[in-house]
């Protein structure tokens, strides 16, 4: 009996010593978190924005899961994961610096494109406005519908901080910007030539002299500036916003061109009632203008079977800068003008007066870059 | 005689040890084979976790040859059973691939369609547009916007071609809001007439 209890006793020792050599402790949970941080520095493209960094992490990674398992392997008296928790506590600590780093890398690249993307959104919407102002809504106007897609593309891909294709689309965009300021600069250039401003200068001060001179009306078409300029002894007795013809920034050179003629005119007739509710008629083309369309047609400049054109107007009928060479005026301001002009009433049309307009400023600005 | 037999046999031994100690080459390369191949079948772009997990696997089981490349004894059950999985795991890849490639691609067409539909109904609307005072000038402009969406609505198609159905689908999204836009402004140019 003695020797059985005896038996017991020691048999139920080792149980107890057994169970508790079996009791292993639990791994340290800091080797599923680190794991998950590599999934998640990778999800936020360590690879490229910090491929070394990444490499070393990934590397302690693989090194502290060796040590894990060499743990592991132990007998479960043996095991002691304190310098394995501290070994990944470290890596979690370096790895989570990381992803910061990263992530800080990330912002300021997203906001370094985001200001490319709205500097460009701001030049294509300057350049639309311009569009309107000239009628432009051909060529320029498409290539800019495609410069903003490609700013939508390109804004996408920031979103999903996709940043390597987005340097291609700016760039893309920048092409067609740069056509459409190419484009509309080339319809201003004899505005900023010095000399063709001296010409226009002249007339209008020669105009403007005789009005002081005989103290009578004259009317002045700055073209440029959308504006008609009534003079009445020499003083300015109103200014009034027009409308030219659908390519009015040209001077006119045959019919059917859409452009506003540029010259010395007078009115030759007044039209009570119009199709454009009031007209002055004047006498486009004066000599100057024959002699243009004679050396233009023998330049091959000019269509063949085309004529010179004529019945260029000041008229009402609102100044949407539509018509087909005329200058434009609402009705209201058509009353006033049609009441001050008589047959004989100097009619002086430049294209422009001074190089200080702001849209000629902004047009030499894109010659500039 | 005896000496002889004792001989044959630990020369047998030693053979078959160091048969065992072979880099395990063959599975090396059938691994890396089929990794490559749905690499070139662009899983990286369409089935990138996966791809990632099994590049990082490939690792590991190249990173245990090493190990066990050092040693005198070496042991490469383990990196065969890795490679093993390796293979099976780019196996099933590659099954799937094709079926998540074909997904981006008809979720490209689809958003295509979209802007297609879209294009359609600016110009409809621009059509229809009364083209009078106040309004003439937007509608013309409007109408070479609509061009420009046009333009670039072929090279969804382009994108297409190339199988980049990623790159598709966002160029896609991106002509559809520009038709989407110029119809807003038709309509709003036509109440403006209204008015």
């Amino acid at each position: 009996m003695k020797k059985r209890t005896r038996k017991g006793r020691v048999l139920l020792l080792g149980l107890v010593l057994l169970s508790y050599a079996c009791k292993t402790p639990p791994a340290p949970s800091e080797a599923a978190e680190a794991e998950a941080l590599e999934q998640a520095l990778w999800r936020a493209g360590a690879s490229v924005f910090s491929p070394e960094n990444y490499d070393l992490y990934k590397d302690g990674l693989k090194t502290a899961k060796e040590n894990l398992a060499r743990e592991k392997a132990k007998f479960g008296w043996f095991r002691n994961y304190g310098s394995i928790r501290s070994e990944f506590r470290d890596l979690l600590k370096k790895g989570t610096d990381l992803l910061q780093a990263i992530q800080n890398k990330k912002a300021v690249k997203s906001k370094a494109l985001e200001e490319q993307s709205l500097s460009l959104k701001s030049r294509v919407e300057r350049l639309k406005d311009m569009t309107l102002y000239f009628n432009e809504s051909g060529a320029v106007r498409k290539n800019l519908s495609q410069a903003e897609i490609k700013l939508t593309q390109a804004d996408l891909l920031i979103g999903k901080e996709q940043f390597e294709p987005v340097r291609d689309i700016l760039q893309g965009c920048r092409l067609y910007v740069k056509q459409a300021e190419e484009a509309i600069a080339s319809l201003l250039d004899r505005y900023l030539d010095k000399d063709q401003l001296e010409k226009w200068k002249r007339w209008a001060d020669e105009t403007i002299a005789e009005s002081q001179k005989r103290a009578a009306v004259a009317i002045l078409v700055n073209k440029l500036e959308r504006k008609l300029i009534l003079y009445r002894k020499g003083d300015v007795v109103a200014s009034y916003d027009i409308g030219l013809g659908r390519f009015g920034l040209s001077d006119k050179l045959y019919s059917g061109d859409e452009a506003t003629p540029e010259g010395r005119y007078q009115v030759i007739k007044k039209i009570p009632s119009s199709p454009f509710y009031k007209a002055l008629l004047i006498n486009y083309p004066n000599e100057e203008d024959k002699k243009a369309f004679a050396l233009a047609k023998k330049n091959g400049r000019v269509p063949s079977q085309v004529g010179i054109g004529g019945s260029i107007e000041i008229h009402g009928g609102g100044k949407d800068s539509l018509t087909k060479g005329c200058v434009g005026l609402e009705d209201g301001d058509m009353d006033d003008v049609y009441r001050l002009a008589e047959v004989g009433t100097p009619v002086t049309i430049v294209g422009a007066l001074s190089v200080e307009n702001s849209i000629l400023a902004e047009i030499k600005a894109f010659e500039k870059k | 005689m005896k000496g002889l037999t004792k001989n044959l046999v630990l020369v047998l031994a030693i053979a078959l040890v160091l048969a065992a100690c072979k880099q395990p080459t063959q599975q090396i390369n059938e691994a890396q084979a089929v990794i490559d191949e749905i690499a070139k079948a662009g899983a990286d772009k369409y089935a990138a976790a996966e791809f990632k997990t099994l590049g990082d696997d490939m690792k590991a089981a190249q990173d245990e040859i090493a190990v066990q490349d050092k040693k005198f004894l070496k042991k490469f059950g383990t990196a065969k059973d890795m490679l093993a999985k390796v293979k099976t795991d780019a196996e099933a890849l590659k099954a799937a691939l094709p079926g998540k490639i074909e997904a981006a691609k008809n979720a490209a067409i689809a958003i295509q369609t979209e802007a297609k539909t879209a294009i359609d109904e600016a110009k409809a609307l621009l059509e229809k547009a009364p083209k009078g005072k106040g309004t003439k000038k937007d509608i013309e402009a409007l109408q070479a916007d609509l061009a420009g969406a046009e333009t670039a609505f072929a090279e969804i198609q382009t994108a297409l071609d190339a199988t980049d159905y990623l790159g598709a689908a966002d160029k896609a999204k991106s002509v559809k809001e520009k038709a989407v836009a110029v119809a807003d402004q038709v309509k709003a140019a036509i109440e403006k007439k209204k008015k």
